[in-house]
């Protein structure tokens, strides 16, 4: 028996599916043969890391979707899609479009001018409280003016850093405990991601509030692409013709059954979201997430957008992991990065700008990593460069760059 | 690797013909991971491996009268996914690029930082190197060193002939040493 021969045999020796014969003969080569052995060895050992993978589990809530799309629909359901089809997904998909574009423009555009308005602020006593809501903030004193161009959305990323104090003297020492209370709030997220570890379900709220208004559909690319008229195959009679993309068109009428078939659908579905924290929305549809997302996860979303804060240019402590992100646009992957952030449970924690290239810094709960780092490559090339894994809450710095 | 297939659950497949709804759900519930596992394996994408994977049951749902229960059922949910697997994969307008999902799980957390980062760094390389074998041979890998099948079961779920299972299996291997090298 010649090496390569005997090589032909070793990955069925690896099965222990040779035969008798075989087996034998291989065995006399290898006696004789140092190379063949190490080459043996080699193989074996790469089955053995194949192995050693962990098998996959499917998505929480996986056998309902399942079970929900195999039931039959009623008739009047049907008929009642199919009226509705083409309205309730473009009207949605559009807001989604405008809203986020629009985000993307003020939350960009509108920084410099936040910065400029800030610094022009004289250092009068004047209307003493600097109202931290998103209400009164356009209309706080002499910065006012400067706001009128930006939503009520920037305004606060200027304002809000000050709310803690309550009473405002401009003062040297004043100034440097409103640096200590803006660095606090920085580091509020970490603190905060402590305390919920201590409870029973830490990361449940945010989980929860974190999903979109929209429903979270499970095969969110399909969906788009699905064409509106085909939207009535859930049962049996389902379509099984061989079109490239039966799965989407049929899965597409699902989704919008959240949408069409009122409240009761509606509930049926968040409660699915929040048995399915891995089935999460697609990155692309999360563009309404700020907008909605629970109320504890406003401030940290909005507030290091700013890039005049205290965390531009400065870095934070050693990520866990370093990640490198090539999209086509930066801006909208940056905005896209922390809303994934915080769909996870995690959240946005500085922003710098490293060699002209912006670094988003990011807390994110070790549980949901792997989700984080999924559903981040939707949003382009994605490297990572080292990992470190034995917190609980990782830190994770990402260069945005195209 | 994931433990060997097994038997059907007793009496699966008659109550499945009989179409008691019941029997659906016992054929999701114990087969989901498997499905969804050699879809995500394939496809490298979750949302697209979980899309592939309803589909299954859902063509496993409207077939299952057809089926004449010549092989498992695991099997042949196997065979359904990897023919709707190797599809997508050819699927003119599916989109490219997913490579680097593959790369996205985390690797087991240790005390010692430096053999964490070690086995993630292996972890990414072998992930990525499944990943970059041809489809055909891929495919066999997984359904072989990671879902657990026997090559029999393979040959019958892809309905190749035994020895075009070995063969497929030993050059996927050959390939993933030479990526593998450095880490092996």
């Amino acid at each position: 028996m010649t090496c390569t021969e005997t090589r032909d045999l070793f990955s069925a020796l690896a099965d222990d599916a040779l035969a008798p014969a075989e087996r034998a003969a291989l065995d006399a080569h290898l006696a004789g043969c140092a190379e063949c052995r190490r080459e043996l060895a080699g193989l074996l050992r790469t089955v053995k890391l194949v192995r050693a993978i962990d098998p996959e589990r499917a998505p929480a809530g996986f056998v309902d979707r399942v079970l929900a799309a195999a039931r039959p629909e009623p008739a009047r359901k049907r008929l009642a899609r199919r009226l509705l089809a083409p309205w309730p997904t473009l009207p949605l998909g559009a807001a989604a479009l405008f809203l986020v574009a629009g985000l993307a423009v003020l939350l960009f555009r509108g920084s410099p001018e936040q910065q400029q308005a800030a610094r022009s602020q004289p250092p009068t006593p004047g209307p003493a409280v600097q109202a931290p809501t998103r209400e009164t903030a356009p209309s706080t004193g002499p910065a006012a003016p400067r706001e009128t161009g930006s939503s009520a959305t920037t305004a606060p990323r200027e304002i809000a850093p000050a709310a803690p104090l309550s009473s405002r003297e401009p003062t040297a020492p004043q100034r440097s405990r409103e640096l200590e209370a803006l660095k606090n709030r920085v580091e509020q997220p970490a603190l905060a991601e402590k305390r919920a570890e201590t409870k029973a379900e830490p990361l449940s709220a945010p989980r929860d509030a974190a999903p979109p208004a929209e429903p979270p559909q499970a095969i969110p690319e399909r969906q788009a692409a699905a064409p509106p008229g085909v939207v009535d195959g859930r049962g049996a009679k389902v379509d099984q013709s061989s079109r490239p993309q039966p799965a989407g068109e049929r899965f597409s009428s699902g989704a919008q059954d959240t949408r069409a078939d009122g409240a009761k659908d509606v509930a049926k579905e968040r409660k699915l979201r929040q048995q399915s924290p891995a089935s999460a929305p697609p990155v692309g549809a999360a563009g309404v997430v700020p907008s909605v997302a629970a109320k504890s996860q406003v401030t940290p979303q909005i507030a290091p957008l700013s890039r005049t804060g205290p965390m531009t240019g400065v870095p934070a402590a050693a990520p866990d992991v370093t990640a490198q992100l090539r999209v086509p646009d930066v801006a909208a992957a940056e905005l896209s990065l922390i809303e994934l952030a915080a769909r996870v449970g995690g959240r946005q924690t500085g922003r710098r700008i490293d060699g002209g290239r912006v670094v988003v810094e990011l807390a994110v709960p070790r549980d949901a990593y792997a989700q984080f780092v999924r559903e981040a490559t939707a949003l382009g090339a994605v490297s990572i460069e080292s990992q470190a894994t034995d917190r609980p809450v990782l830190a994770v710095a990402v260069t945005v760059s195209n | 690797m994931r433990e060997a297939l097994g038997a059907d659950p007793p009496g699966l497949l008659e109550r499945l013909r009989a179409g008691e709804p019941r029997a659906f759900e016992e054929l999701v519930t114990v087969y989901q991971h498997r499905v969804f596992g050699v879809a995500l394996r394939m496809l490298g994408s979750r949302a697209e491996a979980e899309e592939i994977a309803q589909e299954v049951f859902l063509r496993a749902y409207r077939a299952v009268a057809d089926f004449r229960g010549d092989a498992r059922l695991g099997t042949w949910l196997y065979g359904i996914a990897s023919r709707l697997c190797l599809n997508r994969l050819a699927s003119p307008d599916r989109r490219v690029a997913r490579g680097d999902a593959v790369l996205a799980d985390v690797p087991a957390s240790t005390p010692d930082a430096a053999a964490a980062a070690e086995r993630a760094e292996l972890d990414a390389a072998l992930r990525a190197a499944i990943a970059g074998l041809p489809e055909d041979r891929r495919l066999v890998l997984v359904l072989r060193d990671v879902e657990g099948l026997s090559y029999e079961e393979i040959a019958n779920a892809l309905d190749l002939d035994p020895g075009t299972v070995r063969s497929r299996l030993h050059r996927a291997r050959l390939q993933l040493k030479e990526k593998l090298e450095r880490f092996a």
